[in-house]
């Protein structure tokens, strides 16, 4: 990672006449620019360590762990650059595929019409955590804690233990998990890139993601000047359990089961994937593309360690370092002051 | 940008309707009686300054002009009409801006979108307000500049950048902008350099040129002396004395001035501006 040296510290010293030589230190002013560095040298580190880093396999595996992290990641984006936290991603990306698998393998209730009550239950989880934390003024961090467990007591409660599997080729399952054709890629990555388009653009070019960083930047102002601060968080909260909730669909379509493990801890990686990609934890500032990044680099991470032989799970080590690394580096080089 | 010196006296229209008009105005926190029949008027093209110590009333002032609360009695006039208004949006609604020390700026977002924000310029589609952004870039750097705020290079540039002068200024500008017709400002100059409240200075002296009336509040004369057209002196709740820059002579000028100074460096470490 070459966070450390991230060249946004420089402060925008903007000329009336924007030379050839401006173009590129535009871009390397650019929020994403450290990330993007940090990701091309993982990649380049792991093709030289192992033969294997860029075969199909290995693609699949990152490309899908990459893409359920990162649509995740969109929306926790969202609701951290508004100013709040959401920790019950993770159970709910068990819960709402756990949810529809009820209603339509063992209900055989009409897929579509299942796939869209548990995305409406989704969308639920996310109006009480925003109502809850609105309404009462207490830490998002809390009120999604108490979510994180009322969510993870209804999984065990629903399916304890077992694993709920889904046979056939069903339209939904297709739609969000088939295999692109004989490519080493799955419908994840496809979601992941419409998701990243689409929030890249409501949040830098749409009044909506204008209040989104008003909000989370300086509420008092914000509200004073007639920005429906309340209403902008609320509305983030859905948008970001209505992603945990799609892209857990989507891996339950992708591997044809799901258990209550799923997503296990996929609250934390999101919020690390933000993070890694240049978004404040102290709302106000955050990129789309930046959090896609940090997604990629925590599954290039997770597969590159097994690939070169380390033990299975020794990557979350290497996950926590980094991310405490990452987040000194930008707290002392005042990169939490945000940016355009 | 403005001499250092004492700048002429205005020429004020009293003969007109003034602008806002409080009569008998009392306010009751439960029963401790902060304002007393305090009547206070800002014509337009005129600075107001309201001047006391902490605990004079001015916030309790500066609260029922910006509308976040009604007197407990006595009356308000706005352009003539009598108002009473319900939420702070209702005074805006009617063109009055409130600017305030720390609340006026969005450090992470960019100059033009501080200046639009909550009035964005948008274009619907279907369920999406798109931002016209090229459109709001030019007119916000049309409109700085056209107060002369040549000190701001870009529009693209994050407030985060801007100094505690510049913040102040953007915020008048914006008010002005968005057709404001009275600009409440809270010690403005408060913890600026001798060269950024010059600055501030001049922009309020064009704000009120242009027709807008303001009103100054501060916890010392030396800060507003320089701009204000009239001084109302508030001390517990009452207003004590009224300065009009034409009435008074300069030797007794010096002397509140003095006063004022003594009582400055006494209580308080702000940034003392010197005549």
């Amino acid at each position: 990672m070459t966070v450390t040296s991230d060249p946004l510290v420089t402060r925008p010293t903007a000329s009336p006449t924007r030379s050839r030589s401006l173009v590129i230190g535009r871009l390397a002013r650019r929020q994403e620019f450290g990330p993007s560095v940090g990701l091309l040298v993982t990649v380049a580190v792991f093709t030289i360590l192992s033969a294997n880093f860029w075969s199909p396999n290995n693609l699949t595996a990152i490309t899908t762990i990459a893409s359920t992290v990162g649509i995740v990641a969109i929306g926790v984006t969202m609701l951290m650059i508004s100013g709040e936290f959401d920790l019950s991603v993770g159970q709910l990306y068990a819960f709402t595929p756990i949810v529809w698998g009820i209603l339509f393998i063992t209900l055989r209730i009409n897929e579509w019409v299942a796939l869209a009550g548990a995305l409406a239950v989704a969308a639920g989880v996310g109006t009480i955590n925003g109502w809850v934390t609105t309404y009462f003024r207490i830490p998002s961090f809390i009120a999604t804690l108490g979510m994180l467990f009322v969510l993870q007591g209804l999984n065990n409660l629903l399916i304890s233990g077992n694993q709920l599997l889904a046979f056939g080729d069903h339209p939904t399952m297709v739609l969000l998990g088939s295999r692109l054709g004989e490519l080493p890629f799955y419908m994840p990555i496809v979601w992941l890139g419409f998701f990243a388009l689409v929030f890249w653009f409501v949040l830098g070019r749409t009044r909506y993601g204008n209040w989104t960083f008003a909000t989370g930047g300086k509420a008092g102002p914000a509200k004073a000047m007639g920005v429906a601060t309340s209403r902008i968080r609320r509305t983030n909260f859905i948008v970001c359990s209505m992603l945990a909730g799609l892209a857990g669909c989507m891996q339950f379509a992708y591997l044809r089961g799901v258990t209550q493990a799923q997503g296990d801890k996929y609250e934390l990686l999101a919020i690390t994937a933000a993070v890694l990609g240049g978004t404040s934890l102290f709302g106000g500032s955050g990129t789309i593309v930046g959090s896609v990044i940090g997604a990629l680099l925590l599954a290039t991470i997770q597969i590159g360690l097994v690939l070169i032989g380390a033990p299975g799970s020794f990557y979350v080590t290497f996950i926590g370092l980094l991310l405490v690394v990452v987040v000194i580096s930008n707290v002392r080089l005042g990169r939490f002051g945000g940016r355009e | 940008m403005t001499s250092t010196t004492l700048p002429p006296v205005h020429d004020v229209d009293r003969s007109l309707e003034p602008l806002f008009d409080l009569r008998g105005v009392n306010h009751k926190y439960g029963r401790n009686h902060v304002i007393f029949d305090v009547d206070l008027a800002v014509w337009p093209g005129e600075v107001v300054a309201l001047v006391g110590d902490n605990g004079a009333g001015k916030s309790t002032l500066l609260k029922i002009f910006a509308g976040y609360q009604p007197p407990t009695s006595g009356t308000m006039r706005f352009q003539g009409q009598e108002v009473r208004f319900a939420s702070p949006a209702a005074a805006r609604d009617l063109g009055i801006e409130a600017v305030y020390q720390d609340l006026a700026i969005v450090d992470q977002l960019s100059l033009w979108r501080n200046f639009y924000l909550g009035k964005e310029l948008v274009r619907r589609v279907g369920p999406l307000s798109i931002l016209r952004r090229t459109a709001m870039r030019e007119a916000c750097e049309a409109a700085l500049a056209d107060l002369g705020l040549t000190r701001i290079r870009s529009a693209d540039e994050a407030a985060f950048a801007l100094s505690g002068g510049e913040r102040q200024s953007v915020a008048i500008t914006r008010a002005m902008h968005f057709g404001a017709k009275l600009l409440l400002l809270d010690e403005p100059t408060a913890a600026l350099s001798v060269r950024e409240t010059r600055n501030v200075l001049a922009d309020i002296r064009k704000a009120a040129d242009r027709g807008l009336g303001v009103l100054y509040i501060d916890h010392n004369m030396v800060h507003v002396l320089p701009v204000a057209d009239r001084i109302v002196l508030l001390e517990l709740g009452r207003v004590v004395r009224v300065i009009d820059r034409g009435e008074v002579d300069a030797e007794e000028l010096a002397d509140l001035v003095a006063a004022s100074r003594d009582h400055d460096e006494v209580s308080s470490r702000r940034p003392t501006r010197r005549n």
